[in-house]
């Protein structure tokens, strides 16, 4: 096992009439346990150059392990440029999904977007690693963007 | 405008031989521009006692809000080890926040139901959660009943 420790801090002091300091630590465990994860995909650097929509993560076998679907993974996604105008889409689903939004089936090619990550944005979630649950992203420009992530998982 | 800061350091000092140290520190910007955040729910905390699903935040019918750059934060205050809730977007599973976990995620919602952020707890004998949107959308409430 090992110790993965993540703190965030949110603040603000204008954004209500009332000051907003945030700050959180989780210790990255197994589900069910209070043991650590211990797996990782390693910190994945990458330079997108097209406005095609790529899978970042898929599911399933992969050269750094097997993801347990379901259980405490986590993911975490960086876009390291510098741009307020430039992005990345970060979707779940299927690169090969229609243009539209759709609800996401257990088959099929098909996605829901999360939102932008803009330059020196970045985002932690849980990551469920089931069919069809690939994580997607998709540049808002053909320049060169380079995003970095992470997997921890069980 | 506000100026909202956020940030994220994840250490380790033995999930290598070598040590993970990253860090970061970002602004909460209105898309494509350095102008701040100007709206938020507020950091919401509630206690839940059902495993029935949740919209945490609702996409309000009429209003589109793809184009724009909103923040998501949810955490789970759960002691218990062996509970989770599990957070979806519309119908499709982001994952699972175990007790202590928490999770920040950018929110471009896009369509009434399709986009709604939802929680489900594992259990009904009662869960501490709470969650916070910061955001310039046209319209979003907290809490409702699944749609």
């Amino acid at each position: 096992m090992a110790t993965i420790n993540a703190t965030i801090n949110v603040a603000s002091a204008d954004l209500t009439s009332s000051p907003l300091a945030l700050s959180n630590t989780m210790i990255m465990t197994k589900a069910g346990t209070n043991t650590g994860l211990e797996f990782t995909s390693g910190l994945v650097r990458r330079k997108l150059t097209a406005t095609t929509a790529i899978d970042l993560v898929t599911v399933g076998a992969q050269m750094y392990g097997t993801p347990t679907a379901s259980v405490a993974n986590k993911i975490y996604i960086k876009n390291t440029g510098s741009s307020s105008v430039d992005y990345i889409d970060v979707a779940i689903g299927d690169k090969d999904a229609d243009a539209g939004e759709e609800l996401l089936a257990t088959g099929g090619n098909s996605k829901i977007t999360l939102g932008k990550l803009f330059g020196g944005d970045w985002m932690l979630i849980p990551f469920e690693g089931s069919a069809n649950n690939d994580i997607i992203v998709v540049p808002s420009t053909a320049e060169a963007t380079t995003i970095e992530w992470m997997l921890f998982f069980e | 405008m506000a100026t909202t800061t956020n940030s994220l350091t994840l250490t380790s000092t033995d999930l290598f031989d070598d040590s993970l140290s990253i860090s970061n520190t970002s602004t909460c910007y209105k898309a494509g521009t350095t102008i701040g955040l100007d709206q938020t729910t507020g950091l919401t905390r509630t206690y839940l006692t059902a495993t029935t699903v949740i919209d945490l935040f609702p996409v309000v019918k009429g209003t589109t809000n793809a184009v724009e750059n909103g923040k998501v934060y949810i955490a789970n205050l759960s002691e218990d080890e062996t509970e989770f809730v599990t957070i979806n977007i519309g119908d499709a599973v982001i994952g699972r926040l175990y007790a202590g976990d928490f999770m920040w995620m950018p929110w471009s919602p896009r369509a009434q139901h399709v986009n709604d952020i939802e929680l489900a707890p594992s259990v009904a004998t009662g869960m501490h959660v709470e969650f916070m949107a910061i955001h310039n959308f046209a319209n979003i409430y907290p809490t409702g009943v699944d749609s």
